[in-house]
């Protein structure tokens, strides 16, 4: 890797930053003009609110760091079920592969929206076994919501990670007298997972705009903490509020795709 | 060359062996010997089905009707992962694109199969991996990785990978097809002296000169048939069938 191509990531990354943080601002200043100071000073006070949902930055009870940790359990399920359905979607027995193909296919085709609303109500609010009864949150609900199409598309990464291992790899492997077991995890898995690490982050930052979308389960984050924060006396500052959450949407999202891009220079520089 | 006791009992046998791919029958009727220390060249033009009988010799390749012997062991009927790895300690391969594993060290693709699959003590098989390594003058490589060495290196790590399974036949597959020229002889070089020292290997080759000179009998193989056999020298200066001669004709 050399430093001249470590330095350009560098510069794409300051310049996005600046410049998407002095657009936001110059269309704040074109609609609120001489008030845009208040208006700056309102969203300052009203970060921790948004940001973490309670007023004094603690403790965490919704806003964006309710985004964050869905976004966290959902990658994490998704993961361990992605990987499993990906392993159906590549196996030699059709009475596992063809099933899989069929549930990959209509997670990853379905609208996350949709697939939200049918959580709302295909889901119920709480769960008896035997005689105690669980309590199925909202943001448990956005979690499984969100993880159905994200495991899908994490299967697909799965399988296409595997398959571009050349078969050569295999048939060396088995003519050594590898069982099926160690192949997968001492020849195929080291060489495959660097290789789906970058469709890995990509299918996180996905997931995590997805986040947004949440707030059709009822649960408590950026978006509806800011809808109660607007409903509540800053109608005249919503256009800030909605402007503020574009830019921290931005500010966690960018860094990502900046860093996956790297990874895939070297991933392919380490072909 | 070696002198084949002719009333021992071949080592590598296969008897009536049917190959289809689909409709397509790749290998039709194919009986062959192998006694223990003899080198077998297999030539026929490309798609004649080489590849496909060598895969079937250590079962890469199940086939449909037929027999396939190796030593004591029925490879046609083994099932089981468990049944092959009996195989894997006596039919060795060697491939036209390496297949080292790009992801581990030179010493590591070597003693892993050892140490995992046949459960040998780790420090003998890396002695012994040394060893070998030193008689195609690698030692110094041991720690490098596949993509830091050449194409003729790769492929003498992978006859070492081969060898430190401790085989009695080796099969080579096109070994020399994907070097560049003047990495080629490095690794006949190698062949040869496995095959003064004794080893049964069976080659499929496009090498003319390396079969005449190093086999001790010679498969020539056309659309799925062995269409002639015999010593090299009968093979190459009085061929009988049109199909050989004509083969000859184009590669000679």
């Amino acid at each position: 890797m050399s430093d001249g191509q470590e330095g350009r990531d560098w510069r794409d990354f300051l310049v996005g930053l600046c410049g998407v943080t002095m657009i936001l601002f110059a269309i704040l200043t074109i609609i609120y003009r001489a008030g845009t100071l208040d208006a700056l000073n309102t969203l300052r006070d009203l970060s921790p609110m948004l940001l973490t949902g309670s007023p004094q930055w603690g403790p965490l009870r919704g806003g964006f760091s309710t985004n964050i940790q869905i976004s966290l359990w959902a990658m994490a399920i998704s993961l361990c079920l992605g990987f499993l359905l990906g392993t159906g979607l590549i196996s030699r027995y059709g009475s596992i592969r063809l099933p899989s193909v069929f549930v990959m296919n209509t997670l990853r085709n379905s609208p996350w929206l949709v697939i939200l609303y049918a959580m709302l109500y295909a889901v119920p609010y709480e769960i008896g076994i035997g005689r105690t009864t669980f309590e199925i949150s909202p943001e448990v609900k956005a979690i499984i919501g969100l993880s159905l199409p994200t495991l899908a598309n994490i299967a697909e990464v799965f399988r296409a990670g595997i398959q571009s291992i050349r078969a050569g790899q295999w048939e060396a492997a088995r003519s050594l007298g590898y069982s099926s077991g160690q192949i997968t995890r001492l020849i195929i898995l080291p060489q495959a997972l660097p290789l789906m690490l970058p469709n890995l982050m990509t299918t996180y930052a996905a997931l995590f705009i997805g986040t947004s979308l949440v707030v059709v389960t009822g649960a408590n984050d950026l978006l509806a903490v800011a809808r109660v924060v607007i409903g509540s006396g800053a109608e005249k500052y919503a256009t800030a509020i909605y402007i503020y959450i574009l830019f921290v949407y931005f500010i966690f999202s960018f860094p990502i795709a900046i860093w996956t891009r790297r990874l895939e220079r070297q991933v392919r520089a380490g072909k | 060359m070696i002198i084949c006791d002719i009333e021992a009992k071949p080592l590598v046998r296969m008897n009536a062996v049917l190959k289809k791919f689909g409709q397509l029958e790749v290998l039709r009727d194919i009986s062959l010997d192998v006694r223990e220390g003899e080198v077998i060249c297999i030539i026929g033009p490309s798609g004649s089905g080489k590849s496909t009988l060598l895969r079937c010799i250590n079962g890469l390749i199940e086939i449909n009707q037929g027999e396939i012997t190796v030593g004591d062991i029925r490879v046609d009927t083994l099932k089981t992962e468990r049944d092959f790895i009996a195989l894997r300690h006596q039919v060795a391969m060697v491939f036209q694109q390496f297949n080292l594993f790009p992801h581990r060290n030179v010493i590591d693709n070597i003693t892993m199969a050892p140490i995992k699959v046949l459960k040998q003590k780790p420090e003998q098989v890396r002695e012994r991996a040394m060893q070998l390594l030193q008689k195609v003058r690698l030692v110094d490589k041991a720690h490098a990785f596949p993509s830091q060495l050449s194409g003729g290196q790769q492929q003498r790590v992978a006859i070492v990978r081969a060898l430190a399974m401790q085989p009695r036949v080796i099969l080579f597959d096109e070994v020399t097809s994907a070097l560049d020229p003047e990495m080629v002889s490095e690794v006949l070089e190698v062949i040869k002296d496995l095959a003064k020292e004794g080893m049964t290997c069976i080659l499929v080759t496009h090498e003319m000169r390396f079969a005449r000179e190093v086999a001790d009998r010679v498969f020539f193989t056309d659309r799925g048939i062995i269409v002639e056999h015999g010593p090299p020298q009968a093979l190459f200066d009085h061929p009988k069938d049109e199909r050989l001669k004509e083969f000859l004709m184009k590669v000679l």
